[in-house]
Formats: C-alpha cells, sequence, structure tokens
C-alpha cells in the first residue's frame, strides 16, 4: 500500500506541469497564436534546475528555507486528496479543512520570503497576499461545511467515490473553483504571464528566486494547482474505478479520469483569455461573491436538495 | 492678427509695454524682442491673453558674437495659427533672467532645462535640480550646451534629492530605472500609504544622448536623419518638424503634391502608435485577448509602411522640400485596400473592448487628469484632448488638412477610458482622411531642387500622434545648424503622469503610464 501511495504521488507530481502547458497551450490558440509545446513547462523546470543561484545578500535563512517548505507542504496536501486511491492514513490525519492550513503554512514562508529581500516587488506581494488569503480562507471552510453535510464527514475519502450529485455540491464546487482561481493566480485575480512588477501577485514575492529554488517553487505551484482541480472534480465529476472490468471499460474509464480534469483547465485558460484582471481591491467583492455560493450551497445541504 | 494688433492686445493688461523690436518674419512667426526686465510680466500678459502654455523656453548662446545668452519663450495663438517668441538679451557676464515658474507652471522645466545645459539662472525659480545631467555622474558648473564646452570638467558630484513625503505609513516604493519588458529606462519613486499612491516623482534623463549639441554644425540634410531618430516611434512627425523649420529658412514652399504624401505618413504614423496603445492597455490589465487583435493591426500597418517606403517605422520618407516615397498607382491601390482591411479588424477589436464589463471596470475612472490640471501643466496632444483641451495644430495650421474637413476629437473626462476612446476615433479619423488625402495625391507632379544651405531661425512644427512636435532651428551664414531645440510632446506630458496617478493603487500605475505612453528619448533627448 505505501509503494502504491508513493509511486501515486510520483506520478501526480509528474504530471502537473502538463495541465499549466495546457493551459498556456489552450490560451496561445485562442489568441490566434501557435504557442509553445505543452511540454514547455518540463523544460524550464529542467534548465532551473541546472542552473545556479543568485541570493541577495540580505536574504536571511527564510529565503533558503521557503521553496522547500512551500514544495513540501504542497505534497503533504497532494496526499489527503483523492487521486486513485487515497492513502488510510490521511483519511484519519487529515481532511479538507486541513488541505487548506497546510497550504497556509507554505503560504506564510512565501510571504516571509518576499519581505526578507527588502526589494521593493517583494513585500508588496506579500501584503496582497495576505489580504487575499485572509479572504480565501473563510470560503473554503464554509464549502467544507456544506460538503461535510452533503457526505456526512470532511474528509476528502468521503466523497471520492462514486456519489450522485447534488445542487449543493455543485454550488460549492462552483465556489471552489473560484477559490482556485485565486490560489492558482489565475486573472481574474492575478496573472501568471505578466512582466509588470507592480500588478503582481504571486510572481512578486517570487521575483527574487533563480535557479533551483525557483523550480521548486514553480513546481510546487503546478502541483497545487492539480490539487485544486482534482478536488473540484471528485465533487462534480464523481467517478468509481471499475470493479472488474475489460479493457475498453478500463480505457474508457481512464479517458473520462483524465478528461474531465482536462475540461477544468480549458475553462480556466478561456476565463483567462477573455475576462481583463480585476483592480485589486475588487478581489474582495469577488471572493464575497464565492463566499455567498458556499453559504447558499450550505443552505441546500441542510435542506437536504 | 499682426504684430502691431499683438502689441496693442498687450498694452490692453500691461500698459508701460513696450518692444525693443519687432519682427514678423513669416506669417505664422511672430519676435517680440523686449528688455530683460518686462520679459515676465509680458510672458504672464501672453499666458493669459493667449491662454497657451509656455509651448517652448530655450537658450541660444551668442556671447562670441555679441556677448548675450539669448533666451526665448513661445506661445502658441491657436486660434489664429501663429507663434508668438518672446526674446530677451541675457548678459554673459550676469547670466540670470526672472524666473516665470511661480505664475506659469508650464515654464518649470523649461527654466531648469536652461539652467542646467547653460548656466543661465531662472531667478526665483523654487526647484533647480538637474533634469538630464544626473548629479551622480555629472560635476557640477558643467553646461553642455555652451559653445565653448569642451569636455567635462572634474567637480563635485552629488545625490538626487527626492522630494519625501513623511507621515505614519507611509512607505516608498522605488522602481526602475531598468524595467522589465523592452522599454527605456526611467525612475519612479511612489510614496504610498498601502496600495494608493499618495505622491509620484518620475526621474528622468537616464538616456540622455546630447542631441541638441549633436545637430550644431552639421548640415540641414545630415540632422534631417538625425531628427528622424530622435524618437523612434514618431521619426515621421519628428523629420516633418525638422523639415519645415529648414524650408523656412531656405525659403522653399513645398507643393502640394509635397503635403498630402506627408500628411498620409504622418496619419499613418499615428495609426500604428495608437493601435500599438489601444492593445497594451488592453494588455496591462491582463486582457489578452483584443491585445492579440491590436498586435496583428500594428504589425499590419508596419508591413503596409515598409511596403509603401521601405521602411516599417518611415525613416528616410521625408527630405527638405520633398518627399522621397512616390506614391505611384500600384501603392495607391496597396494602400486603399490595406486600410480597409485593417478598419474591418479594428471594428473587431474596439467592440470586444467595448463590450467588456470587466475591462471597462478597469479604465474607467482610472489615471484621471482634470482639466484644470492640464492647463496648468501645459499637456499638449492626445492627452490634453482627452481632458476636453481641443488644440491640435493640424486645425491650428491646417494646411492641406483644410482640404479634408479634420474633425478634432476631444473628451471630457481625462480618465484612461477617455484617452482610449480619442485614440479610436482618431485612429478611424486617420483612416478616413488617409483615403481622402489619397484622391488627392498625383505621382506625376512631384517637387525636385537643389538645396542650399542659409542663415536664419525658424519654428518647425508636426502634430504627431502624442502632440505637437517643435523644431526651433538657427542656421549660420554657411547653412550650418548652430542651434536647434527640440520639444517632443513627451516633455510637456510626463509631469501630468504624476498627477493623474494620484489617489490610484500602485497596480494600477501600469495602465495610466500606458494610457499616456510617453516617450524617455523624446524627453530625456
Amino acid at each position: 500500500m505505501t509503494k502504491l501511495i508513493i509511486a501515486q504521488l510520483i506520478l501526480f507530481i509528474v504530471i502537473s506541469p502538463a495541465i499549466s502547458g495546457l493551459i498556456t497551450k489552450v490560451k496561445n490558440n485562442i489568441r490566434m497564436r501557435k504557442g509553445q509545446s505543452i511540454l514547455q513547462p518540463y523544460y524550464n523546470l529542467m534548465k532551473l534546475f541546472l542552473k545556479g543561484e543568485v541570493v541577495s545578500e540580505t536574504a536571511s535563512w527564510i529565503f533558503r528555507v521557503t521553496p522547500f517548505v512551500v514544495l513540501s507542504s504542497t505534497l503533504a496536501a497532494a496526499l489527503l486528496i483523492p487521486v486513485f486511491i487515497l492513502p488510510a492514513s490521511a483519511k484519519y490525519l487529515g481532511d479538507l479543512l486541513a488541505m487548506v492550513f497546510i497550504f497556509s503554512l507554505g503560504r506564510f514562508f512565501m510571504a516571509l520570503s518576499g519581505l526578507d529581500t527588502g526589494s521593493s516587488f517583494g513585500g508588496m506581494g506579500s501584503s496582497r497576499e495576505m489580504f487575499i488569503s485572509s479572504l480565501v480562507e473563510p470560503v473554503v471552510c464554509m464549502a467544507a461545511l456544506s460538503i461535510s453535510l452533503q457526505f456526512g464527514s470532511t474528509s476528502t475519502s468521503a466523497f471520492s467515490g462514486m456519489h450522485t450529485v447534488s445542487v449543493g455540491a455543485i454550488i460549492a464546487a462552483a465556489s471552489l473553483y473560484l477559490v482556485a482561481l485565486a490560489e492558482t493566480s489565475r486573472i481574474p485575480i492575478d496573472n501568471q504571464e505578466t512582466h509588470l512588477e507592480l500588478t503582481m501577485i504571486h510572481e512578486a514575492m517570487a521575483l527574487e528566486y533563480s535557479g533551483k529554488s525557483l523550480a521548486l517553487i514553480e513546481l510546487a505551484s503546478y502541483i497545487k494547482q492539480m490539487i485544486w482541480f482534482f478536488l473540484i472534480a471528485a465533487i462534480i465529476f464523481p467517478i468509481n474505478a471499475p470493479a472488474h472490468g475489460g479493457l475498453a471499460q478500463t480505457i474508457l474509464w481512464l479517458s473520462w479520469y483524465v478528461g474531465r480534469i482536462i475540461i477544468i483547465a480549458v475553462t480556466v485558460a478561456l476565463i483567462e483569455v477573455l475576462v481583463a484582471k480585476m483592480r485589486l481591491f475588487r478581489v474582495a467583492d469577488y471572493l464575497g461573491f464565492a463566499f455567498v455560493l458556499a453559504i447558499i450551497s450550505t443552505i441546500f445541504a441542510i435542506l437536504g436538495v | 492678427m499682426d504684430s502691431s494688433g499683438i502689441i496693442s492686445e498687450i498694452k490692453k493688461s500691461l500698459p508701460y509695454f513696450s518692444a525693443k523690436t519687432v519682427a514678423e518674419v513669416r506669417p505664422d512667426e511672430i519676435y517680440l524682442h523686449i528688455t530683460p526686465e518686462m520679459f515676465k510680466d509680458a510672458c504672464l500678459a501672453l499666458h493669459k491673453m493667449l491662454s497657451s502654455p509656455v509651448m517652448a523656453l530655450y537658450a541660444i548662446d551668442e556671447r562670441k558674437a555679441k556677448h548675450i545668452y539669448v533666451v526665448n519663450c513661445i506661445f502658441l495663438d491657436a486660434s489664429k495659427g501663429q507663434w508668438i517668441i518672446v526674446s530677451i538679451d541675457v548678459p554673459e557676464k550676469e547670466p540670470c533672467f526672472e524666473s516665470l515658474s511661480k505664475d506659469i507652471h508650464s515654464a518649470s522645466l523649461f527654466e531648469r532645462e536652461v539652467w542646467e545645459m547653460f548656466g543661465v539662472e531662472p531667478k526665483g525659480h523654487p526647484d533647480l535640480r538637474r533634469l538630464r545631467l544626473h548629479d551622480e555622474v555629472w560635476p557640477e558648473g558643467n553646461y553642455p550646451l555652451r559653445k565653448d564646452f569642451g569636455k567635462v570638467e572634474v567637480g563635485k558630484l552629488s545625490e538626487y534629492k527626492f522630494n519625501k513625503v513623511e507621515g505614519e505609513g507611509v512607505f516608498e516604493v522605488p522602481v526602475g530605472p531598468v524595467h522589465a519588458g523592452i522599454i527605456a529606462p526611467g525612475h519612479f519613486r511612489f510614496s504610498v500609504a498601502g496600495e494608493p499612491i499618495i505622491n509620484l516623482e518620475a526621474r528622468l534623463g537616464f538616456i540622455h544622448r546630447g542631441i541638441e549639441k549633436l545637430f550644431e554644425g552639421k548640415s540641414c540634410l545630415a540632422a534631417l536623419r538625425i531628427a528622424e531618430r530622435v524618437c523612434g516611434n514618431s521619426g515621421f512627425a519628428h523629420s516633418l518638424a525638422f523639415a519645415r523649420a529648414v524650408e523656412k529658412i531656405v525659403g522653399i514652399t513645398s507643393s502640394k503634391q509635397t503635403e498630402y504624401p506627408r500628411a498620409i505618413f504622418l496619419e499613418l504614423e499615428r495609426m500604428y502608435n495608437h493601435i500599438s496603445d489601444i492593445g497594451t492597455m488592453a494588455m496591462d490589465v491582463s486582457f489578452s485577448f483584443p491585445a492579440a487583435g491590436a498586435s496583428i493591426i500594428k504589425e499590419a500597418i508596419l508591413q503596409l509602411n515598409d511596403e509603401l517606403t521601405g521602411s516599417r517605422y518611415l525613416r528616410k520618407v521625408n527630405d527638405i522640400g520633398r518627399v522621397l516615397t512616390n506614391l505611384d498607382d500600384n501603392k495607391k491601390d496597396l494602400l486603399r485596400g490595406n486600410i480597409s482591411k485593417i478598419m474591418a479588424d479594428f471594428k473587431e477589436v474596439v467592440k470586444i473592448l467595448n463590450s467588456s464589463v470587466s475591462f471597462m471596470d478597469r479604465v474607467d475612472g482610472t489615471g484621471l487628469l482634470r482639466k484644470k490640471t492640464a492647463e496648468d501643466l501645459g499637456v499638449v496632444g492626445l492627452g490634453a484632448r482627452a481632458s476636453g483641451i481641443a488644440v491640435d495644430l493640424r486645425k491650428s495650421f491646417p494646411g492641406v488638412y483644410q482640404e479634408v474637413n479634420l474633425r478634432i476629437v476631444k473628451d471630457e473626462k481625462g480618465d484612461a477610458l477617455a484617452r482610449l476612446k480619442v485614440r479610436v476615433s482618431e485612429f478611424e479619423e486617420s483612416a478616413r482622411l488617409i483615403l481622402e488625402l489619397l484622391d488627392k495625391v498625383d505621382s506625376s507632379e512631384r517637387d525636385d531642387f537643389e538645396f542650399k544651405g542659409k542663415a536664419g531661425e525658424a519654428i518647425g512644427y508636426a502634430e504627431g500622434w502624442r502632440g505637437a512636435v517643435l523644431y526651433m532651428v538657427k542656421t549660420d551664414s554657411t547653412g550650418l545648424i548652430e542651434r536647434c531645440k527640440i520639444v517632443d510632446p513627451s516633455f510637456h506630458n510626463w509631469p501630468a503622469l504624476t498627477y493623474a496617478v494620484l489617489d490610484n493603487i500602485i497596480p494600477d500605475f501600469p495602465l495610466c503610464n500606458k494610457s499616456f505612453n510617453l516617450s524617455y528619448p523624446g524627453n530625456d533627448l
């Protein structure tokens, strides 16, 4: 079992950059461009891993430790969500709420490292990230409440298998989707593609990083994005492994398994191209809307719709 | 109005006014040579009378011949199409004159420039920090535009002092001079309380190349090629302004068959820059789909330029008294066909922008420049028109534009959306002008003559896409350039940006900045 869990985690890490590559590819095609290969994130990671690092003289140990904290906390969160099999240990160790606060650990260190080097942009990024996360966390907690009412547990194992999709679950998933856009620094909250430091949020904190440390941070963001996509997919596209199906059935199951993640990725790409980024303080309205959705889904859950 | 009319007008508010000499060399230039004591009052009277900002204020070193510096201050009579030049002699021994800045804000930067380049002091100027000769590298006491300036003398170096805002929770955010992306250098010092900007100071001059000094001693034909490289994306406007100044000096009146193609190329330059800015404004709020559309249109116009003239940025197209590119029938058809294709694409892009709520929310009300502020700062061109000031040199000095009924586009609001709207309407207007002017072009008639230099002094001007480009050219008896003062619209408009961003939040700065899109090289010279 342990071996399977490790194999699953490694598979998760290996696939995650491709999702980002796919989103970029779709965006570029919509914008009438050929676009880079879907594999480009892998090339970037490889390039960064082979490079040396430049570290500011004023940086403390926090700056050096942060990439490891961010990556390991993200991996820990990845163990808590249903991919193929849910680790038995994780069932009792953590749930949806635990996942949110494990993410917070990484975010806390990221924000500290943004301030650490004393550059003009890092601190701006940190303060904005904290502003947004203070609004994100209540939304996720409320959505978790709604889900736990519907499935009887906040543990992600409760909704990892086949279940009927209720209206409440769809609304909860919608509010988590809005949160996911904010958490993965996508438009309309943040823009991963921009070169304008003054507008950055997540990228501003990571500006001082280079080489291997940057590669770790980037990898962590790819994985974080996968976690959110899998979580949302598990709620609105429930799926169960065929108990003893033939080859054809397994292929069908597998393609739907991957297909639902691709569907979510493509919708993210569409939003990124067709919507302008919000003015920073509008993010409060946006996440406020997500919070209202979470409350509505809770009401539906209580009513049992 | 002729010169006597102007003098009697001035006398109404300034009874003791008298000019030493009055010269009306050309119908559009009136020189009032007055005593230094009267300078401030006369300028103030003209400023109020014409409601014109100081369009240029510059010095000429004439110590060799007359032991004086000449200081000229230029106003524009926009309704009558006249330049009024107030000229004073500043003695070599006591190089100072009374500053206008406290009464006419638009004179401030020009006076600082005169001080740093000539060492002629505007007495009473509240802020004489240097603009382009940075204190960290240029020792004090070096005045490079003086004629006897040879090499940099060793002297005291110091540090530039930024204006400070102090208080609880106020932070300074330094940005630049090196920016992300491929743009020129400039330093921005923000004072912020959280995200809102409470002060912005722009420190420019990092790409000061000594262009005005470079002009000196050059023949007019050689200098024309420098002029079109002063500011990359306004190359044609600069070459046109310079060429007009030289044409006035040597007494050439270019024929209409020269002026039609010139107007066409000037409008093409306006078009590719306007669509580029519309695209980058969308890009800066991460609205990448219309931005991609805009960059396709920009590239189409640049390729059209290339096919018409052999240069994507319209270089080596203009010449003194003539245009080197012959718009024959093939090229006319090419231009017509492309313009209609471009306009179809353009309408699509504008439709997407106008119908996007998320985009409108970002540009509406952002970077507000009030009309009063714009007037006080002497903002020109597009920035002024978007704040409700309808000035356009194409209207004041119509030339061939008279035949096609130029419509001035203006907007009252003064925010980023207003500047976007003005760009959109000007783009459409330019396309119309090009098509109408094209019908009048007859490629068989072309100006051709041998150019011969002459001594003289004149103002050349063109309404580039950012605004008025001015060239004040003075030549010596051999026809070589003695002094050339360049005023790019960016020099007037940079201070406007620092006012427009106030009360906006830092992440909106790139949008405010792009809605003006001012030039660094044009400002730094």
